[in-house]
């Protein structure tokens, strides 16, 4: 597909003219340290949204994202605060997010519950499960070295910022180049054609959720380095950002097409938009209002695409 | 089809551009650099009339010595990245000072220790930081304003020891878990009570800070204890939700509900004899308070470690 | 059988007149200048392949588009209508193929859709029932009004839509292959109550492909291609070959009349010479046996061989079993008992992935529900079930997957501008051939085709017609399920018939005929078996 049709381009061009649009109205907005900053507080939601994308693509949907990296976060920060390395204390970490995952593919495929279903319920189990391990108080005060993904800079950019960029990347490649991208899209495009030939669709789509569960872990990781502490209530609405950020970013909802470069220019919209507003010294109800009508106006233009293809003449 | 991908753009653009700069149009009134002081304050959100109050008082001041004041929160108290990201982009906006009511008395460090590195003076208010997380940071504030949670605490319990001389059953409700304000209410309300032993806290739940979890919360006590006397709740939002549950629950002759903040809502509930008693702290006082200081921080004076802005009993 | 014409004037005005109606999409120019015109109480018949613009024409009569250019004159007045709505209003009902009935409601409340009989608000169920009874006694008497529309077969659920448009005694009555899941004997019921809507004086347009039915029911035909009117002639005598020619635009058609549904004709005589060593023979090796297969409420005892290279078609009734048998031997529904040998070697298929290793390959009835991902590109969906072998390291490898891709349309001649182009942008016979790329590409060596050449214009029909006789020449076994009588007369070596789960017929080519199989498909002779197709 020409690179200026695709959807990624409206985004992009969308952004960049937002870009601008603040570049005008503020003179704070240009600057190395905040565009920095902006980096760094799309990195949460970014995170989030990778895992987010897949089971979106795949035609499901994953509500118990926010409480996962609320439960993931508990679970690496007693463990470090144990004594353990932080290496196993992440790796423990991303382990509790892709059982969770897990529970919801199986919830979802084995179960046959719709996805909506599914995870509002592991949403509320894993909120609780989070809120009985740190016995309802944030646990924090953590050796540096975790927390070195928040201050430590690499090229100028913070360690953070990189990690996000860099699980981008790998994401794009699976989901283009590898078996498991293009099954994800055929089973989102399709599920019995897919069946039917021959794809494993309970297994992939249990996959999906996996690797949800895991960007749960990884984001409760990166908020661990920048708030210093991981409270059970963390993430609460996390999950409807991430929803937002892959939307915005081009992907349908409705699964079969999409892509985790979209989806990246979705959550550094969102955060731009935040950023700006912040800084215009915009109320915060206005920012709610303004935030809410960019998504629409996202999913508005997504369905009226969906319809122009469908109706093209076959 | 290159209407599709214009058609994304324009989507995009139409919400998010737009919006910033109508109301960039509203907001600028001569913003360049220095000509007059901003003064931020950011509170843990607007969804609570005693940070409307505290906005409210700061105003007046603002007003008055002719400073800039934005006011700025999360949605939810509970969203401590959000108030970090918030602080974060105001650093980037210059603010002369930075008022800030943290959601998190940990989890803020970092983020004043930024406005530190931007040579902005910190002004605490109402909720303190943790100490020894924030000079293990090495940040350092300018001042705290605010009242001695752990004397109100105390102000409510004498309050239900003399009201319920013969003893009973008390729950508490507590703020978000971590809050140094909820922490320190509790500590001065169970020190009161340690004099009255026949007065027992028999159940302590969370209902962070919000009206709602208030009400089902202690729907479920009142379920779970029928001879409960009187309770506590950390703040107002919290005292008015319990009082609709006791309503609801057709006890409110026998349960005695002790606020605080002193809420117009609560007030006017004391006057009704829906609620027994709160703790007014005069949020108003501390937000004229905060810009004050801020305005004496300019002027180049140094300030007192902490100010306390003071507390009485409404019954 | 004749077709009673109506009270057909020719010196009053027509119904219906369009005349110089243009429409363009960006990229296309769907109708440029097409004329119609039908009489009051006629059965106008339309053909033209898919792309012809007969879509396209029926959606601007109907409202849903407005014409570029052009007139409509219904009676000799001019009318625009503005919606699908103003069309109704005004006497327009279309039936179109995709059924428009809630599933949920009952067969009633779908027959009433909008307009139930109400009082103060409240529906008057009795009356509603009565209404509907009588809106179906024609069609279909046996359907019980009450029950839910999903609960109907589908070719009952056709009858329904129909009624509903008969209903409203509309003045042009549009039906766009009404037959594609009737049983015959539903297709007479059918014709008869096109016939009294004609005697009333409604005026039917009839879009189908099938020549024998257009024999039977059309008064005139008119032929479109590209978009243009290229002649409008009486339906009797029925010129099969010249109206082929008329629709298809390319001299490379395989044989003027490949869809020719008469089996006397030379077209089933012409028998695409075979390499020998693969000739069916009875003593080799089956390439394909099956043994007592059974599926509870489907398949009873089910057993039959078939020959590398051997065509071998399914026939029956709807209902009968072909699908159920299909997609059990692709291991998509469980088998209760029974045993499946491939080349000799006994074969467990409990999930199509087995299937595929075992060499099958199925090519299913509907390819937009479930035999295509429309959203993706030629090359995604052929090389679809084979990218786990295509992959190194989980990774797969581009130039690899395209030219696969590129041979499979350039092996099948599949009409595209390019791989990468999206498959909802193809015709419906391009779109079939991909389905039959993506298994040919699998290596398929018996392949079950269910209803190939469903809702493809004759052309292309005739095209995939001839692709199945040359996968045969090359040594593939194919399992044709057809409800097509012709197509499996002209195609088949042997047809198998199935009547209730069961098979109760094994006819040679030599002995077929649609009466025979016709016969034996709905019991009106016992079963029988060929004599050399020892199970």
């Amino acid at each position: 597909m020409r690179w200026w049709r695709r959807r990624e381009t409206g985004t992009m061009v969308g952004l960049l003219l937002l870009c601008v649009a603040l570049f005008i109205a503020t003179p704070y907005f240009a600057t190395v340290d905040n565009l920095r900053n902006v980096a760094e507080q799309s990195t949460v939601i970014g995170t989030l949204a990778i895992g987010m994308t897949f089971v979106i693509i795949a035609g499901g949907i994953d509500l118990s994202v926010g409480s996962v990296v609320a439960l993931s976060g508990v679970v690496l920060a007693m463990t470090l605060r144990a004594g353990t390395g932080a290496a196993i204390a992440v790796a423990l970490a991303l382990l509790v997010g892709a059982a969770t995952g897990a529970v919801n593919g199986a919830l979802v495929t084995i179960g046959r519950l719709p996805p909506f279903i599914a995870t509002l319920g592991t949403m509320s189990v894993a909120r609780g499960l989070a809120l009985l391990l740190a016995d309802g108080r944030p646990i924090s005060g953590f050796p540096d070295g975790l927390r070195a993904l928040a201050t430590a800079r690499w090229f100028g950019l913070p360690v953070s910022v990189m990690v996000m960029l860099g699980l981008f990347a790998i994401a794009q490649l699976v989901l283009t180049r590898t078996v498991l991208g293009r099954f994800t899209f055929a089973i989102g495009g399709n599920a019995e054609a897919a069946r039917l030939a021959g794809i494993p669709v309970r297994g992939y789509t249990t996959g999906t959720y996996v690797i949800a569960g895991v960007s749960a872990a990884l984001c409760a990781t990166l908020l661990l380095a920048r708030l210093n502490s991981a409270q059970p209530i963390a993430g609460i609405g996390y999950e409807l950002d991430a929803i937002a950020a892959v939307v915005i970013g081009g992907t349908s909802l409705l699964g079969g097409s999409g892509s985790v470069l979209g989806t990246l220019l979705g959550a550094l919209l969102m955060s731009v938009l935040r950023n700006g507003l912040n800084l215009l010294g915009v109320s915060s109800y206005i920012q709610q209002i303004a935030i809410g009508t960019v998504i629409v106006s996202a999913v508005l233009v997504d369905m009226a695409l969906q319809r122009r293809l469908r109706h093209t003449p076959s | 089809m290159r209407s599709l991908a214009l058609m994304r753009v324009l989507g995009v653009l139409v919400a998010g551009a737009l919006a910033a700069l109508t109301l960039a149009a509203c907001n600028r009134g001569g913003d360049s650099a220095a000509a007059k002081p901003v003064v931020a304050l950011v509170v843990k959100t607007l969804n609570n009339p005693f940070f409307i109050e505290m906005e409210a008082g700061a105003r007046e001041v603002a007003d008055s010595l002719g400073y800039e004041l934005l006011v700025q929160a999360p949605e939810r108290e509970i969203d401590v990245e959000r108030q970090m990201q918030i602080v974060e982009n105001l650093i980037q906006r210059r603010v002369s000072v930075l008022a800030l009511v943290p959601n998190g008395s940990r989890e803020l460090v970092p983020a004043v220790v930024k406005a530190n590195g931007a040579d902005i003076p910190v002004v605490i208010v109402d909720t303190r930081l943790d100490a020894a997380t924030l000079s293990a940071a090495g940040g350092r504030i300018a001042t705290f304003v605010g009242s001695d949670n752990v004397d109100g605490g105390r102000l409510a319990g004498r309050f239900l020891v003399e009201a319920l001389p013969s003893g009973g059953q008390i729950a508490v409700l507590e703020g978000i878990p971590g809050h140094e304000t909820g922490d320190a209410r509790l500590t001065g309300f169970r020190e009161a009570l340690a004099s009255a032993p026949s007065l027992r806290i028999v159940a302590s739940q969370t209902a962070n800070w919000e009206r709602d979890q208030a009400f089902t919360v202690t729907q479920n006590l009142l379920q779970a204890h029928p001879d409960l006397e009187a309770l506590f709740a950390c703040n107002d939002v919290m005292a008015l939700g319990a009082v609709e549950a006791i309503a609801a629950a057709g006890r409110t002759d026998r349960i005695r509900v002790v606020g605080f903040d002193a809420q117009d809502d609560a007030q006017q509930a004391i006057r009704e004899g829906r609620m027994a008693a709160t703790i007014a702290q005069n949020p108003r006082a501390m937000g004229r308070l905060a810009v004050l200081s801020a305005a004496r921080l300019l002027a180049g004076d140094t300030l007192p470690a902490e100010q306390p802005v003071p507390i009485s009993l409404v019954k | 059988m004749p077709s009673t014409v109506g009270t057909t004037t020719p010196a009053t005005t027509p119904r219906l007149q369009m005349r110089g109606v243009r429409k363009a999409f960006p990229g296309v120019v769907a109708l440029d200048g097409v004329d119609l015109e039908v009489r009051a109480g006629e059965v106008h018949v339309l053909l033209g392949e898919n792309g012809a613009g007969k879509s396209t024409l029926i959606n601007v009569l109907g409202g849903a588009l407005r014409p570029d250019a052009g007139a409509i004159a219904l009676n000799g007045e001019t009318v625009a209508f503005s919606s699908p709505r103003d069309a109704r209003a005004r006497g327009i009902a279309i039936v179109h193929q995709e059924l428009a009935l809630v599933p949920a409601l009952s067969v009633a409340e779908n027959l009433l859709l909008g307009a139930p009989p109400a009082r103060a608000g409240f529906v008057q169920r009795a009356q509603l029932h009565a209404e509907a009874a009588a809106a179906l006694t024609v069609l279909d008497p046996s359907i019980d009004v009450r029950q839910p529309v999903s609960a109907l077969r589908l070719g009952q659920q056709q009858l329904v839509e129909i009624a509903r448009a008969m209903r409203g005694h509309p003045a042009v009555l549009v039906l766009d292959e009404p037959t594609s899941a009737l049983t015959p004997h539903e297709v007479t019921r059918l014709f008869d109550g096109i016939r009294r809507l004609t005697a009333s004086g409604t005026s039917v347009i009839y879009i189908s492909h099938r020549m024998d039915e257009i024999a039977v029911i059309g008064d005139r035909i008119t032929v479109l291609r590209d978009g243009r009117h290229v002649t409008t002639v009486p339906a009797h005598p029925l010129q099969h070959e010249q109206l082929v020619r008329w629709m298809a635009n390319r001299d490379d058609v395989a044989g003027d009349a490949a869809a020719d549904p008469m089996p006397a004709t030379a077209e089933a005589s012409r028998v695409v010479h075979r390499d020998p060593r693969v000739t069916p023979s009875a003593g080799a090796t089956s390439r394909l046996r099956v043994h007592a297969l059974s599926r509870r409420g489907a398949l009873y005892d089910i057993s039959f061989s078939a020959d590398a290279g051997e065509i071998v078609g399914f026939a029956g009734l709807l209902g009968a079993g072909r699908t159920e048998l299909a997609r059990a031997l692709f291991g998509v529904d469980r088998l209760d008992a029974g045993e499946v040998f491939v080349d000799g070697l006994r074969v467990h298929c409990t999930h199509p992935g087995d299937a595929i290793r075992a060499g099958f390959g199925f090519v299913t009835e509907d390819r937009k529900g479930d035999g295509l991902l429309l959203m993706r590109s030629v090359r995604e969906n052929i090389a679809l079930p084979l990218l786990r072998s295509l992959a190194r390291f989980g990774v797969v490898p581009r130039p690899s997957e395209t030219t696969l891709a590129e041979d499979a349309v350039r092996d099948l001649r599949i009409r595209t501008p390019s791989v990468q182009q999206s498959v909802l942008a193809l015709s419906g016979g391009n779109q079939q051939k991909v389905v039959l790329a993506k298994w040919l590409a699998t290596g398929a060596r018996i392949l079950l085709l269910d209803e190939p050449t469903r809702g493809i214009d004759v052309a292309a029909k005739a095209e995939i017609h001839a692709l199945i006789r040359s996968l045969a020449a090359r040594g593939v076994t194919v399992l044709l399920f057809s409800s097509e009588l012709p197509e499996l007369l002209t195609l088949a070596d042997r047809t198998l018939v199935l009547r209730g789960g069961r098979l109760v017929g094994d006819v040679a080519r030599a002995d077929s005929s649609a009466e025979r199989l016709l016969a034996l498909a709905v019991g009106a002779v016992d079963a029988e078996t060929h004599a050399g197709s020892a199970a």
